[in-house]
């Protein structure tokens, strides 16, 4: 079988595009929650914005992952307020606003707000990721933000109260590199996200994967078809992320390392996903489809829609034809 | 030139470059049938076939109504066509029809049925192309297989 061509059929069958329903009804509850936030606190929080894999353009349908940065003001809970406190203020608030729409969760630095599927049994899903500028009015300058740890993130502890980032810098990294090349990177970062998106509650983050591929594609010669880059940067992770030493900077603050978001058990982990994935399509092509599988969703339309290509690997004319 | 037909959501293009040295390949056999492998790449959603190259059979028999080709010693250059960006291979055949029209014989049919299916042909639309050459004219035939069927160009 022809691996690159099975690997831009899974990505076909995961384009956004093909959700659109569903897309939209993102957007719709991400505009609600964001207002909601603005009502609630005025003047004490600048534009709430979507920071996830749809704003970096590396989305796929299975998942969407939006998340709604959320950038209080300095004083926002107070002149002498905590991260703590500002971080359980808005889930107290996001709680009682929709505690009868949806699940709503405290996760790592968000609090998830999962709705119960409606009348088409879509489930929608919005993090919202509350922040707080460093200084009063500050925000406008740099959009730095302090992020609440809320329970233990890799090798950050819980209740460390701040990760400093500026997260508009990390989604224009990796928009922009994943948007340049898109036959690459983006490609790279869809298919691992389709592979961590077989697993559930995989502890390596999509911005993890984002960011080590784009790591892999700087630090190595990554050329040939899809599957020869795909393979490049699944064996560039397996061989340097257990590394000492081995650091994922991040776009948004270069003193934090985001290789800290894992354990080392779970760095280690993987690693041997890799290793496992690339001995196992190795010895059979055919596994490829266990670890990236199309969406079956998808599937059978774009079939049926359009055959032409080769149906397979390199096409070999039949040995001896005959014409009149 | 650029062809379409609507009907089968395909466009087929092939570069005058190409199809002149196809018309003189086969007025060096006339007034013998010749033909060969086509080669190209799908584009734009697999909506466009670009034929680009042929590659000539190195053993063949021919006579003024049959052609027999073989794909002995073509498999490297099949290769290296495959290695191109964009990939590039074996998309269908040509053949002459020399003081003939380009239409396709029984023969010709049945040769595009060996090849849809054969299962290391990959193809499910394989392209057929038939030159109707003369001392004084040429004139082109440009068929792609689709749901049993074989479709004209024009
Ligand atoms: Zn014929």
């Amino acid at each position: 079988m022809d691996k690159s061509l099975h690997l831009d059929t899974v990505i076909k069958t995961h384009q956004i595009t093909k959700e659109k329903n569903l897309l939209d009804k993102h957007i719709q509850k991400k505009n609600e929650v964001k207002e909601a936030l603005e009502n609630e606190y005025g003047g004490n929080v600048y534009a709430p914005f979507n920071s996830g894999s749809y704003a970096k353009n590396t989305a796929i349908n299975t998942k969407f992952d939006f998340d709604l940065v959320s950038p209080f003001k300095r004083n926002a809970f107070g002149a002498n307020g905590t991260l703590k406190e500002m971080y359980e203020a808005v889930y107290d608030f996001l709680y009682n606003k929709y505690k009868n729409d949806a699940e709503v969760r405290k996760q790592k630095v968000s609090i998830g707000l999962e709705f119960y599927a409606d009348s088409d049994s879509a489930k929608i899903k919005i993090d919202v990721v509350p922040g707080r500028e460093l200084n009063q009015d500050q925000y406008k300058d740099d959009e730095n933000l302090n992020l609440y740890v809320y329970y233990k993130y890799g090798n950050i502890a819980a209740d460390s109260e701040r990760i400093k980032t500026n997260v508009q810098s990390q989604i224009s990294n990796i928009k922009d590199r994943a948007d340049k090349e898109k036959d690459s990177i983006r490609k790279i970062i869809r298919l691992l996200k389709i592979w961590k998106n077989t697993k559930y509650n995989y502890p390596t983050k999509s911005f993890f994967l984002e960011l080590i591929t784009i790591k892999a594609f700087d630090n190595i010669t990554i050329t040939g078809n899809l599957w020869n880059k795909l393979k490049a940067v699944m064996e560039y992770i397996k061989d340097n992320v257990t590394n000492d030493g081995f650091t994922l900077k991040d776009p948004g603050n270069s003193s934090n390392d985001l290789s800290d978001t894992l354990t080392d058990s779970e760095k280690q982990q993987l690693a041997d996903d890799m290793k496992n994935m690339l001995d196992r399509i190795e010895e059979n092509d055919e596994n490829i489809k266990t670890y990236f599988p199309e969406n079956p969703k998808f599937k059978e339309e774009d079939k049926s829609k359009n055959r032409y290509n080769t149906n397979g690997g390199m096409p070999v004319p039949p040995p001896k034809l005959n014409f009149g | 030139m650029i062809l379409r037909i609507e009907k089968i959501g395909l466009s087929i293009e092939a570069d005058d470059e190409l199809l002149n040295s196809l018309v003189e390949k086969g007025k060096s056999h006339y007034p013998n049938e010749f033909g060969g492998f086509l080669v190209g790449y799908y584009a734009d959603d697999n909506k466009h076939l670009h034929i680009t190259d042929t590659i000539l059979p190195k053993s063949f028999k021919t006579s003024i109504y049959n052609f027999e080709r073989s794909t002995k010693g073509i498999e490297k250059k099949l290769g290296t066509f495959y290695k191109e960006i964009p990939r590039k291979f074996y998309v269908g055949e040509w053949h002459t029809h020399p003081d003939n029209s380009p239409i396709p014989s029984l023969t010709d049919i049945s040769a595009i049925n060996a090849i849809i299916n054969n299962k290391n042909a990959c193809l499910a639309n394989p392209v057929l192309l038939i030159i109707g050459n003369s001392k004084t004219k040429v004139d082109f035939g440009f068929y792609v297989w689709f749901e049993n069927k074989l479709y004209r160009y024009e």
